[in-house]
């Protein structure tokens, strides 16, 4: 060892203490740590798996979307938010949309910008709970509302012809529907607010989370669905909002996070209910 | 030196005024002289030493052409002001060496050529007559009265006084005789009586005055540590602001081409920002400002120790003397007026103070050393005692075997002296001197005085009580240096007890008594292992191994030249208390430095606000927001602070020359101060500038 | 309670914590790197390196060592990503594309975690706990071993050496996080976080999907991807994964383990050097920093300036909802603040200037307080720089604790902190430069400019969080992001250890009244301005291009 030139040394002391390390880092603390956490907290190491009718249905702190086949909400449950996880809730994928905030024009081939989606994620849930989707910077027909301006005439560039502009004129020029296929990459954007207030539809339920995997709505987002379910499966509204209360955890110590409630476990204790 | 001539006597700068370092005044007449020198300074070749500078020639080269391809006002106005910002730059430096020029000019005219008579040895007689460039070390060469000294040297033989008014500008002339420590004689000076024979020291060609006037010119100037460390920062932000606008490019088409619908505009086209812009850009980032003046700052810094008589071997022992934390002073001379002093009469129990001072007086009244005379001065200012004419006195003078001095007036016979030989004497004389005349003497040496026994007859009358006084001033200028963080070492030969005495009136922190040159060379290593810089004085031979040791060792120009050559500094004034100047001065260079620095790179700020909107306003009309000063148009923008850029150079040269005002006090006070001048100046004062430049030249064609 | 009211007591609480811990962690850590004695493990671990541990080395080996230990630890993390359907625990998984391999291995050996790939359908357990995780210890450790260093060259005097590279490295891995990591764990489980071996556990959901439930030792690697400031997740969605970040006190938790160190680190640093002021100063200046940072983002986030945001009414798009908009962004600014690079939400769809200051936070060169060690030092080499521009103002050579700011000194500090900009800027200009990287980008016009710097920013500085949309597992960015890293963190690395070397050489200076402070408000100031104006603003004309241009339309 010692007659070795040094920077061979160096180098067989590296190796040695990379596998060393390796052994007391990379295999025997997450072995232990594996013991101890199955030994103590089993249930929640495993994944905090729910069970419905003998089987397993799910963790309780993943997502899943409440869909059929098709993909429509399956309206006796409570329906989670929007997923950018592979088709929705696959933990295998887990991903976020990335989109950025000013992503309003769709693409030139039907590609819809994040804009888009909010508003039509708006407008489908407004249907749904018969509340108005309205939105500010959303067309009625849910996209988003946005032109694109050239020296004589703009461009509703959202709203493929033979849509009708969401609105006629901007600023004395015409709008026009957006021709498909059309590069309007040289006209300014100009997003448009519209008159809508503060929208029916909460925010969580017309934004993908970060995860894909958000096993939570928010408290309002699960009153709006409320009284759909009430209906759907026929019990009172009153007892829907007492699980919804029961299903909904607050800020730990009162300020920590945002009061959330858990979809997988309300549906499950609807199930049962 | 040169002060006699460029200066008229009386014009030169006092040493303090107001407590603070004076500088250089700035004649604006040498702007205009050193124009010429600062064109020249174009010459990349010499330019490329100052990496900022080189890059604005770049981009001003690079411009010009741009500007002949595609002309416009706009383009050739930013040519015109980044070739101004080059020769701004060079001015500042050619400024700063004119004066150092005129002076070495001045020197130049002392240094004529004169002949030699050169000895065949030291005691020969014989001489032959060479020219004073052919001597070399270890010649010997005799010179007398109305001959000009052919080279720097020591006396060897002889006494003569010497007009030195060439190289220090006093006129009063100088004794120099072998042996001691006065016996260092500088080529060019003028022997006035007498003959001596000197021993030459120099070598050709490198005699003191041929080094002044390289010094003085900046000839052979080599850049200090500190300002090789700022230049390196420098070097580093302007590769960082390269990299920066550099790679804008790629960035800027991107921007350019996602938004089709925006035209070209003089800044923004499709090949991104244009060169010109892109290079307003660079310049305006660029550290330029302490680019444009650094050299100028040390050869400023180097021209203000000449101004007070003090010639720096090299611009690294005036940046440690901004660093020195410990002085060493001697006592005599520096911190002390260098003789004692009567400052009390006290008298033995049944004797008035009248009359111990009457005798007292009559024994010195022909005391002509200094001790005596202020016992007269004293005994008159005090007790009303004039000065009188006697007749038939019979003068005892002091000799080392009687150690006293007195009178014989018929049969009165008064005495002064050392206590146990005036006591000796009056008891020979038949008197018994009591014990309190003991108490007396150990009392005043206790306290650091020298007592004088006065005894008239038999009889003991008292003791005169000499003491060491300190100049004036002395004890707040070390309360300075305390703050200033310096600490100060009084150096005397005296016993501890007389040392801590005088030490503690004149408020040093510490004090080396009975100091040997060896005691000396032990102190200044043992601070400098505890990492501190030691700076000192010195002018004996004896003094040059210290001096040597020592980080800024100021030599006296009345030393020897083993002195001189040993210090890294001569004083030619060969005034110790100086040694404080030159730690003020050596401070003041290094601030000036610093605060232009930051004043540099806090214009940034500005800049940045003013030109990235004009570049980008077109595609991306948000940005507009950040036209917070309102500028008229991205043109006016561009170019307004391109001007502001130049200008601020101009306009900070003659702070570059005078060095940023300077009051001793802790470094904490130092920098908020410094801070809130250059830090928030440097902020605060390119928005105003720009804004007022744009105002004016908003006006001018294709500003909109 | 308002979102806005919990989420500053969120904030508040955390600096409350990171203050009760200060002072033990931080003196635990100073005795850690100064006993003489070694434990039975480690004189184990020492003798089975063939090292040894009391012989002291100069900087010059001290980075030899370091630098042999990082090129073997590449070497090993790329084979096992190869390999690994050859080894156990795979989960069937083939083995990693090359350049995602290379790619991946010098992401966790530099302490950037960048993820090129999916971590739930590229890594087997094995890789993840042997290989990647591995690195979040020693790529720490390495972090605290070099800031030690560095300190010791302050604090040493007239000295050759500057400590043993080995020692340092096992006492940080196994004294300072090993127990820490372990603990968290624990908590990490209790809070929901998975810890098992299986495999996927298929199950068909309510309504009749299938869900395929995934397994993995994740709270062993979570624990110490916040603690060592590392980040990789587990999984592609990191720390917004529930079994990664289960509920709104986890994610407290994994916030305040990946600041504590690193907030611990300037008292460490005081104690070392004798003066426990100068540590607070340190401490000061990323704190200010990191508040501000912190609240400004919060501001802009919950302010939701952007058309998207005010369509929706927040800015929820990629944040989850049990961490709320406030929790996510201190998150957010956080784990940009340090090199953690983990994220509980998706910085892509963070308002432009949220966006930004995450961004921003990274190009202040993670100083503030940076990640594991890699904080401390590059906050001295920004001390140095000041120190040097102020001390000339008090008219001395400057002098920072005692030790002279000389050519040398400037010279190597200033290569420092011009390595990250550089690569940075040169990095992205290439990237945007060429019409075929453009691609990768998710989204168009400013945006998609802001995703390409973030992501040489992020590489460079060793972060590794990302404004995700971008693809990047392209030989294109997976080589150039690699290099980015490398360079960015190992030449700043041998930089510092240079510095190290020179400044334990000095005999130190002693303070006096001309000493310039560096332990007052003053200088705290002036080095939170030299980070502010010399470091970032350099970064201000690419800025105004992305994230400013976006939120200013």
């Amino acid at each position: 060892m010692e007659r070795l030139p040094s920077w061979l040394r160096q180098h067989l002391a590296a190796l040695r203490a990379v596998v060393v390390l390796t052994v007391l880092l990379g295999v025997i603390y997450p072995l232990v740590t594996t013991g101890v956490a199955q030994a103590l907290f089993n249930g929640k190491a495993n994944g905090s798996i729910v069970q419905a009718g003998g089987k397993d249905v799910g963790s309780a702190i993943i997502g899943q979307k409440f869909t059929d086949k098709d993909g429509n909400p399956v309206k006796k449950y409570f329906q989670s938010r929007p997923s950018a996880a592979g088709d929705g809730y696959d933990p295998t994928s887990t991903s976020a949309s990335n989109l950025g905030p000013d992503d309003i024009v769709d693409g030139p081939n039907g590609g819809q910008s994040l804009l888009t989606q909010v508003c039509a994620r708006s407008k489908a849930i407004g249907e749904l709970a018969g509340v108005s989707g309205a939105r500010p910077y959303c067309t009625p027909d849910g996209v988003g509302a946005v032109l694109k301006v050239f020296p004589d005439h703009a461009v509703s560039v959202n709203q493929a012809c033979p849509a009708t502009p969401f609105v006629a004129t901007y600023e004395g020029l015409k709008v026009e529907c957006g021709k498909p296929g059309e590069d309007y990459a040289a006209g300014r954007t100009v997003p448009v607010r519209g008159e809508a207030g503060t929208p029916a539809v909460p925010a969580d339920a017309v934004t993908a989370s970060g995860s894909g995997l958000d096993p939570h709505i928010s408290p309002a987002y699960a009153e709006l669905q409320a009284p759909r379910v009430a209906r759907e499966r026929g019990i009172a509204l009153d007892k829907v909002k007492q699980l919804i209360e029961a299903n909904t955890t607050g800020r730990t110590f009162g300020f920590m996070g945002e009061p959330a409630v858990n979809v997988l476990e309300l549906n499950l204790s609807l199930d049962k209910a | 030196m040169s002060t006699p001539v460029l200066e008229a006597p009386g014009k030169a700068p006092a040493p303090k005024r107001n407590g603070r370092v004076g500088g250089g005044l700035l004649d604006p007449k040498q702007l205009l002289t050193s124009l010429p020198d600062a064109v020249k300074k174009l010459n990349p070749v010499t330019l490329w030493r100052n990496p900022v500078m080189f890059i604005v020639e770049i981009g001003a080269v690079f411009t010009t052409v741009l500007a002949v391809l595609e002309p416009s006002f706009f383009a050739w106005a930013i040519v015109v002001w980044l070739w101004l910002t080059v020769v701004f730059a060079n001015l500042a430096e050619a400024v700063a060496e004119g004066r150092g020029k005129a002076q070495a000019a001045t020197l130049r005219a002392a240094k004529r050529d004169t002949t030699a008579r050169r000895l065949k040895s030291r005691t020969s007689q014989e001489w032959d007559v060479v020219g004073a460039p052919e001597l070399k070390q270890g010649d010997f060469v005799v010179v007398e009265a109305g001959e000009i000294i052919p080279g720097d040297g020591d006396v060897v033989e002889g006494i003569a006084s010497v007009d030195e008014s060439a190289i220090t500008g006093e006129s009063a002339p100088v004794i120099r005789e072998s042996g001691g420590d006065r016996s260092a004689v500088t080529g060019g000076t003028k022997v006035l009586s007498d003959r001596i024979v000197v021993e030459i020291t120099q070598k050709p060609g490198e005699s003191f005055i041929d080094r002044m006037i390289a010094l003085v010119e900046g000839a052979n100037r080599q850049k200090t540590p500190n300002e090789i460390a700022l230049n390196i920062l420098l070097a580093a932000l302007t590769i960082i602001f390269l990299v920066a606008t550099a790679t804008m490019q790629p960035l800027a088409i991107y921007s350019k081409s996602i938004n089709l619908g925006v035209p070209d505009s003089l800044a923004l086209n499709a090949n991104g920002v244009t060169g010109v812009v892109l290079v307003s850009l660079l310049v305006c980032l660029i550290p330029t400002t302490i680019g444009a003046l650094l050299s100028a700052i040390g050869i400023a810094g180097m021209d203000r120790l000449v101004q007070r008589n003090v010639l720096a071997m090299s611009g690294r022992a005036v940046e440690a003397a901004g660093d020195v934390s410990t002085l060493l002073l001697d006592k005599t001379g520096t911190i002390t007026l260098g003789n004692r002093q009567a400052s009390e009469f006290v008298p033995v129990a049944g004797v008035t103070e009248q009359e111990l001072a009457e005798a007292a007086q009559l024994s010195s009244l022909a005391d002509e050393t200094p001790e005596g005379r202020s016992i007269v001065v004293f005994a008159k200012q005090h007790y009303g005692l004039r000065e009188r004419q006697i007749h038939g006195a019979e003068w005892v003078q002091f000799t080392a075997q009687t150690r006293m001095s007195g009178v014989n007036l018929g049969d009165r016979q008064v005495r002064k002296g050392a206590a146990t030989a005036v006591m000796k004497w009056a008891r020979d004389q038949g008197g018994h001197p009591t014990d309190e005349v003991g108490h007396l003497v150990d009392g005043i040496s206790g306290s650091g005085g020298t007592p004088l026994v006065v005894a008239e007859k038999g009889r003991v009358l008292g003791v005169i009580h000499l003491k060491d006084v300190v100049k004036q001033g002395m004890r707040e200028r070390f309360d300075e240096m305390r703050r200033m963080g310096i600490r100060t070492v009084m150096i005397t030969g005296d016993n501890p007890l007389t040392a801590k005495a005088i030490a503690d009136e004149a408020g040093v922190d510490d004090f080396l008594a009975e100091a040997t040159p060896e005691d000396k060379l032990t102190l200044i290593r043992k601070e400098q292992e505890g990492g501190r810089l030691v700076a000192m004085t010195g002018d004996g031979t004896n003094d040059a191994p210290a001096l040597a040791q020592a980080d800024v060792g100021v030599a006296m120009n009345t030393g020897t030249s083993a002195a001189k050559e040993a210090g890294n500094m001569v004083d030619l004034d060969s005034n110790p208390t100086k040694l404080i100047e030159i730690v003020e001065i050596g401070k003041q260079l290094l601030i000036t430095r610093g605060a232009l620095t930051t004043f540099s790179i806090a214009n940034d700020i500005a800049k940045y606000f003013a030109i990235i909107p004009a570049m980008f306003a077109a595609v991306y009309p948000g940005l507009d927001a950040l036209n917070i000063m309102r500028l008229a148009s991205p043109q006016s923008a561009v170019l307004s602070a391109v001007v502001f850029n130049a200008i601020v150079i101009i306009a900070l040269i003659p702070l570059a020359l005078r060095g940023v005002r300077y009051r001793p006090s802790s470094a904490s006070k130092l920098l908020s101060r410094n801070l809130y001048i250059y830090g928030l100046g440097g902020i605060v004062a390119p928005f105003l500038g720009i804004k007022i430049i744009d105002l004016f030249i908003q006006f001018l064609p294709g500003m909109s | 309670m308002s979102t806005t009211a919990a989420g500053m007591i969120f904030i508040v609480s955390l600096i409350v914590a990171l203050g009760l811990v200060h002072k033990p962690l931080g003196d635990y850590m100073y005795r850690v790197y100064t006993t003489t004695r070694h434990n039975v493990v480690e004189r184990g671990v020492y003798r089975l390196l063939g090292v040894r541990a009391d012989a002291e080395q100069s900087w010059g080996v001290y980075a030899r060592s370091l630098l042999a230990f990082s090129v073997i630890s590449i070497l090993v993390v790329y084979g096992m990503q190869r390999l690994q359907d050859k080894l156990p625990l795979s989960l069937g998984m083939k083995p990693v594309t090359d350049h995602i391999a290379w790619n991946t291995a010098i992401s966790f050996v530099t302490n950037t975690n960048w993820q090129a790939y999916s971590g739930e359908s590229t890594m087997g357990y094995l890789v993840q706990m042997s290989a990647l995780a591995v690195q979040n210890f020693v790529s720490a450790a390495v972090g605290m071993a070099v800031a030690i260093a560095l300190v010791r060259g302050f604090a040493r005097r007239k000295a050759d050496t500057i400590g043993n590279f080995w020692v340092d490295l096992v006492r940080g891995s196994l004294r300072i996080l090993l127990p820490i990591a372990f603990v968290g764990a624990l908590v990490l489980v209790a809070g929901g976080l998975i810890q098992n071996l299986s495999g996927l556990h298929e199950v068909t959901t309510l309504t009749g999907g299938t869900q395929g439930i995934t397994g993995g030792p994740v709270a062993s690697q979570e624990a110490i991807k916040e603690l060592g400031t590392n980040g990789g997740g587990f999984y592609n969605a990191n720390s917004a994964h529930p079994f990664e970040n289960t509920t709104n006190w986890t994610n407290w938790l994994e916030v305040f383990l990946l600041l504590v160190i690193p907030f611990a680190l300037p008292r460490t640093f005081g104690k070392l050097v004798g003066q426990v002021k100068q540590g607070y100063a340190i401490l000061a200046v990323m704190g200010v920093i990191a508040l501000t940072s912190v609240l400004l983002t919060n501001v802009f986030e919950l302010g939701g300036n952007a058309t998207v945001p005010q369509a929706v009414g927040a800015a929820m798009e990629g944040k989850e909802v049990r961490f709320g908009v406030s929790d996510s962004a201190t998150f957010a600014a956080s784990t940009t603040l340090t090199s953690t690079g983990a994220v509980n939400s998706f910085h892509d769809s963070f308002t432009p200037f949220g966006g930004m200051m995450t961004m921003f936070n990274m190009m202040l060169g993670e100083v503030a307080p940076g990640g594991v060690g890699s904080g401390l030092y590059g906050m001295l080499i920004l001390a140095v720089i000041t120190v040097f521009v102020a001390g000339l103002m008090v008219g001395r050579t400057p002098e920072y604790l005692g030790k002279k700011i000389g050519a040398r000194e400037i010279k190597l500090a200033s290569l420092y902190f011009l390595v990250t900009p550089v690569l940075v800027l040169i990095g992205t200009a290439f990237a945007m430069g060429s019409a075929e990287q453009r691609a990768s980008m998710l989204n168009s016009g400013p945006h998609g400019l802001s995703e390409v710097l973030y992501a040489f920013t992020s590489a460079s500085n060793n972060n590794g969080s990302a404004f995700a949309g971008i693809t990047v597992n392209t030989p294109w960015y997976d080589v150039a992001l690699g290099l980015c890293m490398v360079f960015g963190r190992f030449l700043p690395i041998v930089l510092a250890l240079a510095l190290a070397g020179s400044l334990a050489r000095q005999a130190p200076v002693p303070a006096g009244a001309g000493t310039l402070p560096t332990h007052r408000p003053q200088f705290v100031g002036m080095v939170v301005g030299v980070t502010i104006i010399l470091v970032a603003l350099t970064f201000l004309p690419a800025l105004a291009l992305g994230p400013i241009a976006e939120g200013l339309s």
